[in-house]
């Protein structure tokens, strides 16, 4: 089929469960046009490279034909993940204050205790279930507590900022053919209103500081100054929305590739410090972020001899990329032991993943508890039905059945 | 002993100062110190910051150096 169609059919809903023989083919075509004049990466090197190169913005106001998600949004600017350096670069030190190393170094590791208790507990509700649904039970409610935790956002408000979340992530979804404008309106307003939320909460806790990252964005002051309000409410947007919508992912995608791997799964159970490793391959595998669609060359660059014009749409198939043959040996074999793995599932460069040590202790700890308790779990369905977006691609519902699922 | 590594050259902001921060500690945002002899508790979490340096600069178990205990 036409490669120019390529990401019309990469996108299409039938071929959530399976893309990857569609970015095999992506991969033979090397860097394609699509109808829409934006254009595809999906091999290793190209993607690896493009990641590292200052001519390469992050920032949707640089398109030639700027969008809804760009343009509409009065008043609210693009957090850091959507802006490039010095700024970017800025925000991100400011948040990381508070978050890492080297001014709070032992956040994550401190953490680790907490999350124990959250799985232990999400495992305590099965009982009584002999059927239970991965997602609900268990990969949704853990990340989505642990990141409340962390910013100092009240659980019980989740059904609120699930429906603006919900809203953002479909305000981005770059599928082709439909008409977007609607969706971005109603994205940019979904973000309006949680920075507005989430700002109102920091307010709150302005010289009444507790345990939590928002109060350290409104009341610590470094040597390079402060978030303002406004960067308080797109910063905390962007780590709630990227703290739980791709998490939920990487477990549920963890407990799917292991169940579709009985060997491998028994030799986790027996060998529980294989888990690290087995987490990165995961990352490789079935990577939660599939792609980086908001790329822009500020410049015509060259990339495997096709010029990508200044302003297109550039779009970085970061799944495609970790399945390249030319970097991955075997690389449609899952294997949790695998040497030299340096995988695209975080991104790589200025705007690797910020929650990445979360994340990754997160699902190691999951993972871990979750092939303990079962004893036979079987999937109810194979492949199972898939959440809409192929951005953040993984499964809606995950059914299983065990014995001991609720024992 | 203490070493004191490049940060300049590592490819992932430091995973290792965020998974196993008694052994590597940021010094600045430049360099990262740590300490080759690494207590019996912090075992774990050196096999996590090994797994998730993205370059595999971290060496774990006996191959690292079994005399540096
Ligand atoms: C398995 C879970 C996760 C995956 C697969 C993942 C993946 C990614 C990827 C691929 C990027 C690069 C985006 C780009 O280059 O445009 C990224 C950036 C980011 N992630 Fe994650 N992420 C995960 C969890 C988290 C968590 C738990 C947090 C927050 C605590 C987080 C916060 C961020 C932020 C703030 C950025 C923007 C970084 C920047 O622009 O400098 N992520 N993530
Ligand atoms: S050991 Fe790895 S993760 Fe740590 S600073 Fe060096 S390259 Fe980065």
């Amino acid at each position: 089929m036409a490669a120019d169609t390529l990401f019309r059919r990469i996108t299409d809903y039938a071929h959530r469960a399976d893309p990857y023989p569609l970015y095999a083919e992506l991969r033979e075509a090397g860097v394609v046009r699509q109808e829409d004049g934006s254009y595809l990466v999906g091999t290793y090197h190209e993607i690896a490279a493009l990641l590292h190169d200052p001519r390469i913005s992050s920032d949707r106001r640089n398109r030639a034909v700027p969008d809804e998600t760009a343009a509409g949004e009065q008043g609210v600017p693009p957090s850091f993940i959507g802006l490039d350096d010095p700024e970017h670069h800025r925000l991100r030190r400011l948040a990381m204050r508070s978050f890492g190393p080297p001014h709070t170094p032992g956040r994550i590791d401190a953490m680790e205790g907490e999350i124990t208790r959250i799985v232990k507990d999400l495992i305590a509700g099965f009982e009584g279930k002999k059927r239970i649904d991965i997602v609900d039970d268990f990969a949704y409610p853990l990340p989505v507590t642990v990141i409340c935790r962390l910013l100092g956002v009240p659980t019980e408000d989740e059904p609120r900022f699930r429906l603006w979340s919900d809203t953002i992530v479909a305000g981005f979804d770059p599928t082709p053919g439909e008409d977007p404008a609607e969706r971005q309106r109603a994205g940019s307003e979904a973000r309006k209103a949680m920075g507005l939320y989430l700002g109102e909460l920091a307010e709150k806790r302005r010289n009444r500081p507790s345990d939590d990252m928002l109060s350290a964005f409104i009341n610590n002051e470094g040597p390079d100054g402060r978030l303002t309000q406004l960067e308080i409410m797109t910063t905390a947007v962007l780590l709630l929305i990227a703290g739980h919508e791709t998490t939920v992912n990487l477990i549920t995608n963890g407990i799917l590739t292991l169940l579709r791997h009985p060997d491998e799964l028994d030799r986790l159970r027996s060998e529980p410090p294989l888990m690290p490793k087995a987490v990165e391959e995961l990352l490789r595998y079935e990577p939660p972020v599939q792609m980086l669609p908001q790329r822009t060359p500020l410049a015509d660059i060259e990339v495997l001899g096709v010029t990508i014009p200044k302003g297109a749409p550039l779009i970085l198939m970061l799944a495609s990329g970790n399945r390249d043959p030319q970097r991955f040996r075997d690389p449609d074999r899952f294997d949790p032991t695998r040497e030299d793995n340096q995988h695209l599932g975080f991104g790589s460069g200025m705007h690797s993943c910020f929650g990445a040590p979360l994340a990754r202790m997160e699902t190691q700890l999951a993972l871990t508890a979750l092939i303990q308790h079962l004893d036979k779990p079987r999937l109810v369905e194979d492949p199972p039905p898939y959440r809409r977006s192929p951005v953040l691609r993984g499964p809606r519902h995950l059914l299983i059945e065990d014995d001991r699922a609720g024992a | 002993m203490n070493v004191v590594v490049d940060l300049n050259r590592c490819q992932g902001y430091a995973q290792c100062a965020f998974l196993a921060p008694q052994v590597f500690t940021m010094h600045g945002e430049e360099s990262l110190l740590y300490t080759p002899v690494i207590a019996e508790d912090q075992d774990e979490r050196v096999r996590r910051a090994a797994a998730a340096c993205p370059v595999q600069a971290i060496v774990v178990g006996k191959e690292a150096g079994s005399g540096a205990r």
